[in-house]
């Protein structure tokens, strides 16, 4: 019951939005609205203290059936591997409603639709049916879209018909993929699938490869990734907060809470090639991020290299790599949300995302600028730091089942440092370049809410990486027995 | 015994449909101006005839009547409830639009008898019934779409229907006549021991002309291209209601003539019907992107549709027999709310796809109806449209047929090529600016406007009646 309330809550919140009389003034709507998205929150975190030993198996579970001869049904429940996505869906968009200082218009609007996407993102990674997980993952489409593209800048409505396209494309495949598995195991539930449904290894074969290529689409994977900047810089601040910290995961979660556990034989022939692709996207990433004179740019495309270890953590399907890849979703969330937020930050008092503009901020925006270094020290995986454990884990699992794989994407460490300190080099430190910055301020208090909770758990996690671990690692160890892996 | 007085309320939605025509007819001769009376009536008619239909569908009624040649079951009920209830929706929305055009009765009138022979239609199982009901649901939809002589499109459609029509009636007819020539008889069940025999080329070839005399009547490819005509040129009205009651009624039939009637043929009109229903998609969806009118747009969507609804006839082999009979009903109601809103919507807005734009600002309630809409036609959670392609891709992954497959994978390609032009409604009414304030007529008629918003209601809450209305389909579906 609680996962449902939990679920559904933001729904409620939406509505209320929408129902706030228009001459409401804005501090007052953006108070309403972190109170609705605090409510979520505080849920899971009662979760969290509560149940988080005893998340193995789907816990707080609900089941009803809806469509009978079929075997859908309304199935929630939380376990360990999509908790930590729960918890952080939850977080992010409390993060997301505060840094949404730079949305002016229809304001009302704006939280109403991010409501309704937290309502998708949650119901995913609480469903324990086929078909509610696709209804889940496809009801966060259309209130992206419209965040992108009604709030994005100039280039908006390109960059949001794209998203939508790639990644409706992506989702109709996974579709068909899980009515064909459904219609031959005779049933929807994950609990009835787990293991294969009892199809033959060449069906699940047949069955996986459109799930997989679907999920992938989603993450999005390197060669299928042309949405990706186009949105991501078109977006507001706070929307980049929701769409890279949690929707590249309804893909990533997908791979390790669907298409594996319940297609172990039909993913394994795939697995290798994820692993390539893996570091395809690490690399590609890493070097492409390095090219590009706009910050957000670069913050974009080091968040395509640190999905490439989810996506190596998933593939090596061992104790270490997927405890890894699930840990990695949680703190890739972390930090590039609190990028984006900063970047939205330094924009915001420069009026410019060029790095070759930038430089010398830390001397004006002490707190702004450290926070941004502890992000960016965080993204190239610098020990202490939440993104370290998570990553080596996902190397020292794939290095087990994939090791050249494994050692070409070791390097993308080493280039992610690279170019990450070269811009810290050069946005953050060096002569301030533009006279003009002399007078910005720093952090608001409002900014710093934002930010400071994000760097703090970067920080928190960096060094009891346990807290989230004893959540994930009974359920990731009853997949891996499901399947017979290690 | 066949005229007992059973078979007369096994006609009971059509003689109630039948007086109320009538009444409707008389009344607008002697009391000519009372649109208010004549329109009450007419929906209550529809209101009365859905009733009726319940009626026998709770009670359970169901049999065969006429020496066999009229069925009575719970798939002829469920698509005499969507046919009314579609006539009843229509009637409720172009009140207003008839009382200005002047000839109110007259255009109810037709309305009625379009959805008599449609509710007709889906209980025939004698081959020559099955096209007198074609015709008595289709000569009133041409008037219907020839109806607004204020506009040059309106004849010129009607014009291009009427020939098609007129042909493709021809080769429905030739289909049938070669059909009854080998088998001595009309009669489905007759029909189908002539198919379960040795093959016959005549039968055979009767078979695929009556075919591709239903693919006129659907639009399906290649015999589609009157349709963007017609719809452009018939009232907004009449477009949406054309475009949903009388085609699935033909549908239904088609289904029943098909099953019932050649079952031995199976794999010869599952594979014809899977590469008609491939080309159908993509003739739809590619032309449909090209389009600023909105009402050809919505058109040539419909013919997409009517390729996602053959994916399903295509599936009707295996085991999927009866998911397959059960995806074309689920369809065929998830199409009926959405489409037939879409095209009210149009007739308030406008038609040029510039009209749409800004929607949000001037007229929020409206533009969230047309969102609704927008998106179930392109398939997404939870609207209605979803749950019919979810039922098209169910039954054609259970039918465990290559060709199958093959339509099922070019169905979610051509959905996702079809979002740019739904979309781009979106994307007008949401993230444009208006053109001008004066394009937004203010002050439709309520009936209108009621319509509009309760089919919104309806596709947007359909998933909570997906549950028993598969288990009606489910029951209903075992033909």
């Amino acid at each position: 019951m609680i996962t449902t309330v939990t679920i559904f809550i933001p729904l409620l919140g939406a509505l209320l939005m929408m129902l706030l009389p228009k001459e409401f003034e804005e501090r007052r709507v953006r108070a309403i609205a972190a109170a609705v998205a605090a409510v979520p929150l505080a849920l899971a975190l009662y979760v969290y203290f509560v149940y988080r030993h005893d998340l193995g198996a789907p816990a707080l579970t609900q089941n009803v059936t809806w469509v009978s001869s079929l075997n859908i049904g309304y199935r929630v429940g939380l376990d360990g591997i999509g908790f930590g996505m729960f918890l952080l869906t939850a977080l992010l968009t409390l993060i997301a409603v505060v840094a949404a200082w730079d949305v002016r218009r229809n304001l009302r609007q704006y939280f109403a639709l991010l409501f309704v996407a937290e309502v998708g993102m949650l119901g995913v990674f609480a469903a324990q049916d086929l078909v509610l997980f696709y209804v889940f993952f496809e009801l966060t489409l259309l209130p992206m879209y419209l965040l992108v593209g009604a709030w994005g800048d100039e280039n908006r409505r390109a960059a949001a018909i794209k998203f939508f396209l790639y990644t409706f494309l992506g989702s109709t495949i996974m579709l068909a993929g899980f009515l064909a598995f459904g219609i031959l195991a005779g049933s929807f539930s994950f609990s009835t699938l787990e293991g294969g449904g009892g199809l033959s290894r060449a069906a699940q074969v047949a069955v996986a490869a459109p799930i997989v290529l679907g999920l992938l689409i989603k993450v999005p994977a390197v060669p299928l990734h042309g949405w990706l900047l186009d949105v991501y810089l078109s977006s507001p601040t706070s929307t980049n907060v929701v769409l890279s910290g949690i929707l590249p995961k309804l893909g990533t979660y997908g791979l390790l809470r669907v298409a594996i556990p319940l297609l172990p034989q039909g993913v394994h022939p795939f697995l290798p090639y994820i692993a390539i692709l893996a570091v395809v996207n690490i690399l590609y990433g890493a070097f492409v991020g390095f090219m590009q004179p706009d910050l957000k740019a670069l913050v974009s495309y080091s968040s395509l290299a640190t999905l490439g270890f989810i996506l190596l953590g998933a593939s090596a399907v061992n104790t270490v790599g997927y405890n890894g890849a699930v840990l990695q979703q949680f703190t890739h969330g972390l930090y590039s949300a609190l990028l984006f937020v900063v970047v939205g930050i330094f924009q915001a008092r420069t009026g410019t995302r060029e790095i070759s503009q930038l430089g010398g901020l830390v001397g004006r925006m002490p707190w702004a600028a450290s926070l941004f270094a502890i992000g960016s020290l965080a993204a190239m995986g610098l020990p202490g730091l939440a993104v370290f454990s998570s990553e080596f884990m996902t190397l020292l699992g794939g290095y087990d089942a994939h090791p050249v794989q494994a050692v070409l994407a070791a390097l993308g460490i080493v280039t992610g440092a690279f170019y990450f300190l070269y811009m810290l080099a050069r946005v953050i430190f060096g002569p301030i370049k533009n006279p003009a910055y002399e007078a910005i301020q720093d952090a608001t208090p409002l900014e710093m809410t934002a930010i400071f909770p994000l760097a703090a758990l970067l920080v928190l996690i960096g060094f009891f990486p346990g807290l989230l671990v004893v959540v994930q690692h009974h359920a990731v160890q009853s997949v891996l027995t499901v399947i017979g892996g290690g | 015994m066949p005229y007992s007085a059973e078979s007369l309320v096994a006609l009971l939605p059509e003689i109630i449909g039948a007086v109320f025509l009538l009444v409707v007819l008389m009344v607008g001769v002697f009391l000519p101006g009372s649109v208010r009376v004549v329109g009450g009536l007419a929906a209550a008619g529809a209101a009365a005839v859905f009733a009726a239909a319940t009626w026998m569908f709770a009670s359970g009624f169901h049999g065969t009547f006429f020496g066999g040649g009229y069925v009575v079951d719970g798939f002829a009920l469920y698509f005499e409830l969507l046919v009314a209830g579609c006539a009843f929706f229509t009637v409720v929305a172009c009140l207003g639009w008839a009382r200005s055009a002047g000839d109110a009765t007259e255009y109810l009138v037709l309305i009625l008898s379009v959805m008599l022979g449609a509710t007709l239609l889906v209980s025939m199982r004698d081959l020559f019934g099955v096209f007198l009901a074609l015709e008595l649901s289709t000569i009133p939809s041409y008037a219907l779409v020839a109806f607004d002589r204020r506009r040059r499109e309106s004849p010129e459609g009607a014009m291009k229907y009427i020939i098609t029509g007129a042909v493709a009636s021809s080769v429905l007819l030739y289909g049938i006549v070669l059909i009854y020539g080998t088998t001595g008889s009309a009669s489905l069940p007759d029909v189908a021991k002539t198919f379960s025999g040795p093959q016959q080329p005549a039968a055979l070839l009767g078979l695929l002309l009556l075919i591709s005399g239903f693919a006129f009547k659907v639009s399906a490819a290649p015999f589609h291209f009157w349709t963007p005509d017609a719809y452009q040129g018939a009232p907004a009205t009449a477009a949406a209601f054309l475009s949903v009651a009388p085609k699935m009624a033909t549908f239904a039939v088609f289904l029943r003539v098909l099953t019932e009637g050649a079952p031995g043929e199976a794999p010869v009109w599952t594979a014809v019907l899977a590469v008609i229903a491939i080309v159908t998609m993509f003739a739809g969806n590619l032309p449909a992107l090209r389009q600023t009118n909105v009402r050809r747009m919505l058109a040539y969507s419909s013919v997409a549709h009517s390729g996602y609804v053959l994916t399903a006839f295509a599936a009707w082999q295996g085991n999927a027999r009866a998911e397959a009979v059960q995806a074309v009903m689920i369809y065929a109601a998830a199409y009926a709310v959405m489409n037939l809103g879409a095209f009210l919507v149009v007739d308030i807005v406008g038609e040029e796809a510039k009209s749409f734009n800004g929607l949000v600002r001037t007229r929020p309630g409206l533009a969230a109806s047309m969102f609704v809409f927008m998106a179930a036609l392109v398939g997404i959670p939870p609207l209605s449209g979803f749950w019919g392609k979810l039922w098209v891709i169910l039954s054609g992954a259970g039918s465990g047929s290559v060709l199958t497959y093959v339509t099922v994978g070019a169905l979610v390609v051509s959905t996702v090529i079809s979002v740019p032009y739904y979309f781009g409604i979106v994307r007008g009414m949401l993230l444009e600016e208006p053109v001008s304030s004066e394009v937004v007529k203010k002050g439709e008629p309520a009936g209108l406007r009621l319509a509009v918003h309760t089919l919104a209601f309806l596709t947007f809450v359909f998933f909570v009646g997906i549950a028993p209305l598969s288990a009606v389909a489910r029951a209903a579906g075992m033909l």
